[in-house]
């Protein structure tokens, strides 16, 4: 873009399709705009400072109030940001991705490569075409499912759900180490994250499983045993 | 490399990047570190303008030459740019106080001027309206801010691009400091029109201006004096020259630089021998 001129406050201008003219009405019939300036013949509509408000249908019911109310919205409902085994498999095959009991596949990984587009609440393990899954695999996410529980362990890897909180799973994602996420606070998570058969952190089958995996942090083992109280405790029966 | 066959064809060449030691530790900062990374930006090389008044402590302009951030001082030329950041600048400087009186706001009372029906004319309610003569404007003038917004950035980028416009046409120049103790406009007057520098505008990076310079270049119309904070990218469009001291270089590169890696400077045989503080990147 040289030019021989020299640049100066006389010879600056907008670059080419950046402004465009303001639409001016009633200002005459070539422009487009003149004589009723866009508003058709009389009406409603045609008189100064008169609008129709949103959604309203002349008086008919409008579509907004047809149908009913139904049901409500689950605030602690969580979306997934699943990706099937098949796709970590052909992730694995490409170089995209690789894990070692050192540094186990997390959302962070899953999402810096391009397994998944997005983490929502937390990233699920599914098990869309499990045979596909040959390599030993170390994946810690929210969430997996039995099939892709079974398929990792198959092929001889580990996977262990922890739970993420918003504000955890985004320490996970861009890599920040220096705060501690937070335990499950809801009882529905504590149960969830307590079981072996979904493979929960807090679940003392899992960590005995997992024994000496360098991914196992000394904290799951402290809530192991803190938030597992309530499985022994029991109701004191005062009749007796 | 630019710089080589620049050593070559002058025999007392010394590069010099800035002066004192803080720069050099921002000259490093330029140079490519990693070995995988090649460094594509090289330094644009200019020469030193003869200062107003030499100092024994300054290096002397003959043979010296600066190396000049090209992030900064060869960014691409952006008309459109400029365009934006002019506009921006002059919008704020509306006064905004036209001011008209609206049909409520002229003096008149509210009663029908005639009635409604009989007359035979155009039925008409007060004599404010805009309709007749001596009623209010109808849609007109008040007072307003036209100030626009325009995102940090691409002031920034305006300033960089209005710096590489002046040293494009050879219009930019640097001296070593600014200052004319002296303080008399005669003198002063008679050493701008020697050096040529007549229409400039000479920016300082100290935080006020030398108090000799700033009294005798009070009175002259064709240059003027300011410091790197005040300067706007309109001011450097409408003077013809500028002319910086290295401290208003450094600012510049500091406040308006991409940390991008730029070509290391070779090694002149003269540099190494000298005594002046100059220090090669």
């Amino acid at each position: 873009m040289s030019s021989r001129v020299r640049v100066s406050l006389a010879n600056l201008a907008p670059a080419r399709g950046a402004s465009h003219n303001q639409k001016r009405v009633g200002r005459g019939q070539g422009s487009g705009y003149g004589g009723t300036s866009g508003r058709g013949h009389k009406g409603q509509k045609a008189r100064s400072g008169s609008s129709l408000r949103a959604g309203f249908e002349g008086g008919q019911t409008p579509i907004t109030k047809l149908f009913p109310k139904r049901g409500f919205i689950n605030q602690n409902q969580k979306t997934w940001g699943v990706v099937n085994l098949e796709r970590i498999q052909h992730w694995i095959n490409q170089g995209r991705l690789s894990s070692s009991p050192e540094n186990p596949i997390t959302a962070r990984e899953l999402l810096a490569s391009g397994c998944i587009h997005n983490a929502h609440d937390g990233v699920k393990i599914l098990g869309d075409n499990a045979t596909e899954l040959k390599t030993p695999i170390y994946v810690v996410a929210s969430r997996a499912s039995k099939s892709a529980i079974e398929a990792i362990e198959a092929a001889g890897g580990k996977v262990v759900c922890k739970y993420y909180n918003e504000l955890a799973l985004r320490d996970c994602l861009k890599g920040r180490t220096d705060r501690v996420s937070a335990a499950p606070t809801r009882r529905e998570d504590i149960v969830w994250y307590g079981l072996w058969r979904n493979r929960g952190f807090m679940a003392p089958k899992t960590l005995k499983e997992l024994g000496d995996l360098p991914f196992v942090e000394e904290r799951w083992k402290a809530l192991s045993q803190s938030l597992n109280v309530w499985r022994k405790q029991h109701y004191i029966d005062l009749k007796k | 490399m630019l710089g080589r066959t620049l050593a070559e064809s002058f025999s007392t060449l010394r590069v010099q990047c800035r002066a004192g030691a803080s720069t050099s530790q921002r000259c490093m900062a330029s140079v490519a570190r990693p070995e995988s990374v090649i460094p594509v930006a090289q330094p644009v090389l200019l020469d030193l303008t003869p200062p107003l008044k030499q100092f024994k402590d300054q290096p002397r302009a003959a043979g010296n030459v600066v190396a000049l951030d090209p992030t900064v001082f060869n960014h691409p030329i952006r008309r459109d740019i400029l365009h934006l950041c002019v506009i921006h600048h002059l919008d704020g400087l509306r006064q905004g106080t036209a001011s008209t009186k609206t049909r409520g706001e002229v003096r008149g009372s509210g009663a029908k001027i005639r009635p409604q029906k009989g007359t035979g004319k155009a039925r008409l309610g007060d004599g404010q309206s805009p309709m007749l003569y001596g009623g209010g404007v109808a849609f007109g003038p008040k007072p307003r801010d036209f100030s626009t917004k325009l995102p940090r950035k691409v002031i920034q980028m305006g300033m960089r691009v209005a710096l590489s416009a002046k040293v494009k046409e050879r219009r930019l120049g640097v001296m070593t400091q600014l200052d004319w103790p002296c303080a008399k406009t005669k003198f002063l007057n008679q050493k701008i029109n020697e050096l040529g520098l007549r229409k400039t505008l000479f920016i300082t990076g100290e935080d006020n201006v030398a108090i000799g310079l700033a009294r005798a270049i009070n009175m002259l119309k064709s240059v003027s004096a300011t410091t790197v904070d005040k300067v706007n990218v309109y001011e450097l469009m409408q003077w013809e020259r500028v002319v910086l001291d290295v401290k208003a270089v450094e600012y510049f590169e500091r406040t308006l630089g991409k940390s991008v890696p730029i070509a290391p400077l070779p090694l002149v045989a003269e540099a190494v021998e000298s005594t002046s503080p100059e220090v090669v990147a």
